[in-house]
């Protein structure tokens, strides 16, 4: 089964990345790095043991663009308020069950960072539908 | 044979082997599906049976009968008499043993030209290129460019499917047209090393194999064409250009601008041998984009600081380039080595011409906010710097303009 693991982040929490001063704990060079490097890790392990499909990181939410509407699309460029925390990356994994899927995300808990942003951090997992049968009516 | 040797051998045969099969059957895209499995019967083979006597042989005839069994499979699917007649032309026969060495140098370069040819995108030229003349597997492409494989292995057929269908032969192109393919030829190769070098996504600044890629294969064609002065001037720009990558970077991956590196750590040899490149490419004949790039390379690889930088003569290079084209990015890299050599107002009233063109692109910005630091206006600086940090995407760069905007705030004593 595939399994997609789902991190979020507001506006806010990528400017406190970014080095912005935000009146938040900044990430100093220090937790930056240390993040770098955990997650350069998380990956190959996930590599290494064959359940990596594919992770990617989005950039920060005000790179949005909103499409709306039918006829004539209407396109808002950053349509997130500054703390409304929307999907900051992703990997999708293929393992044996639930529960490895479940222990895979819950190592993400040990990524370095900011006290404030490790207390606030989550991470959803979710079985993918692995063909049309599961969606269509 | 260690893993590593025998893959590097396996890499440089490529093209060459490459070469050979098309030259003797055609076929560019079968052929270059036969040859990869070559390559990887070599590479489970070789470490346990040993490297054959003549390894570039072995994988002529292992993929010349591989390319025979595929063309027989498809043959029989389609049944299409002519595809015989195709791979079988009398005329082939009246050519040399395909494996003749003294051709192998001139079928690297047919191939950098079919995998460089007008008709492809240059997202697939680069891609096919990296494959048949690179000998890197789809899977190595695709993780270089943060796609999937699968996205990969479709542009790479698509690209082996139109330079079939292009009917081009495989040959040199003629004269008249050599020219401006070899130009192609060239910018794809500045395009991988720019890739490596400045990787415009994810979270670590230098992929570094792209990098080194770029170069072996420019090597390659340097060897081919030793009296070319841009491919020389190329090869020059790209090595100059490394021998500064590992200063580029603090211990956490953050950016170090040029004038705060530790130029104890720039590559000492790759300076000397990218200087003696451009010092012999430049007497010689109409000096182009490389080598003007490569001669201004060298003349900050060469200085022990900023200050001490021929910046007067970067002026004038940067000129000459402009003339050459007219590049927003090369103004305003003239408009930085103006301020270093009459002062930044001189520099930032330049930079009034670009900013149409440029109003958002992060880097007019980045460097407004380092000439205001310059000048002293500290307060334009930090607004400057937050403005390039707000259009850049790239995390790495982020920190590195709000760091820069930070430190102005706490020294406001350190005005000028």
């Amino acid at each position: 089964m595939k399994y997609m693991i789902l991190t979020y982040a507001s506006q806010q929490d990528y400017d406190g990345m970014a080095g912005k001063d935000t009146g938040k704990p900044a990430w100093s060079a220090e937790d930056f790095a240390a993040m770098g490097e955990f997650m350069q890790k998380f990956n190959n392990d996930l590599e290494e043991s064959g359940e990596l499909v594919e992770t990617r990181g989005l950039t920060a939410p005000v790179h949005t663009r909103r499409v709306e509407g039918t006829g004539v699309p209407v396109v808002t460029d950053g349509p997130y308020a500054e703390t409304q925390e929307v999907l900051a990356g992703y990997w999708i994994v293929e393992c044996e069950s639930f529960d490895r899927a479940t222990e895979i995300a819950a190592r993400l808990g040990e990524c370095p960072g900011p006290d404030a942003v490790r207390a606030g951090a989550v991470a959803d997992v979710r079985p993918l539908a692995e063909s049309r049968d599961h969606l269509d009516g | 044979m260690a893993a590593n040797g025998s893959e590097d051998l396996l890499r440089s045969l490529a093209p060459q082997v490459l070469g050979a099969v098309v030259r003797r059957f055609g076929h560019f895209d079968t052929a270059e599906d036969a040859v990869q499995e070559a390559l990887l019967a070599a590479a489970t083979r070789w470490p346990e049976d040993g490297v054959p006597e003549n390894p570039r042989g072995w994988l002529i005839t292992v993929a010349s009968r591989r390319l025979t069994d595929l063309l027989r499979a498809e043959q029989a699917r389609r049944r299409r008499e002519d595809t015989v007649a195709r791979w079988m032309l009398p005329d082939d026969r009246l050519v040399p043993a395909a494996d003749r060495q003294s051709s192998a140098s001139d079928d690297t370069l047919v191939l950098l030209f079919l995998c460089c040819h007008p008709s492809l995108s240059q997202a697939s030229q680069i891609a096919l290129t990296l494959r048949a003349v690179g000998g890197l597997t789809t899977a190595e492409i695709a993780r270089a460019f943060l796609v999937p494989e699968a996205t990969m292995t479709r542009r790479i057929t698509r690209a082996k499917q139109s330079v079939a269908d292009s009917g081009v032969p495989f040959g040199l192109p003629p004269g008249p047209e050599r020219a401006a393919r070899l130009d192609a030829v060239l910018h794809v190769l500045y395009l991988i090393f720019n890739e490596g070098y400045a990787s415009t996504s994810g979270p670590s600044l230098n992929r570094v194999e792209l990098s080194a890629e770029a170069i072996r294969l420019t090597r390659l064609v340097h060897r081919m064409l030793p009296d070319d002065s841009e491919v020389t001037g190329l090869l020059a720009l790209m090595v100059l250009t490394d021998a500064r990558r590992l200063a580029r970077t603090g211990p956490g991956g953050e950016l170090i601008p040029m004038a705060e590196q530790d130029r104890s750590r720039w590559d000492a040899e790759l300076i000397a041998e990218g200087v003696a490149l451009i010092t012999a490419a430049l007497p010689r004949g109409a000096t182009g984009p490389y080598q003007l790039q490569a001669a201004i390379a060298a003349l900050h690889d060469e200085a022990s600081s900023a200050e001490t930088t021929d910046w007067p003569q970067i002026v004038a290079l940067y000129g000459l380039l402009l003339k050459l084209s007219d590049n927003p990015m090369v103004a305003l890299n003239r408009a930085v080595a103006v301020a270093m050599a009459k002062g930044p107002r001189e520099g930032l009233a330049l930079l009034e011409a670009l900013e149409t063109r440029l109003a958002a692109d992060h880097r007019l910005h980045s460097v407004r906010g380092h000439l205001l630091e310059m000048a002293g206006d500290h307060a334009a600086a930090r607004a400057s710097y937050r403005a390039a940090a707000e259009l850049t995407r790239s995390l790495p760069q982020q920190r590195y303009l709000h760091a820069r905007a930070a430190r102005l705030e706490d020294n406001p004593a350190q005005d000028k």
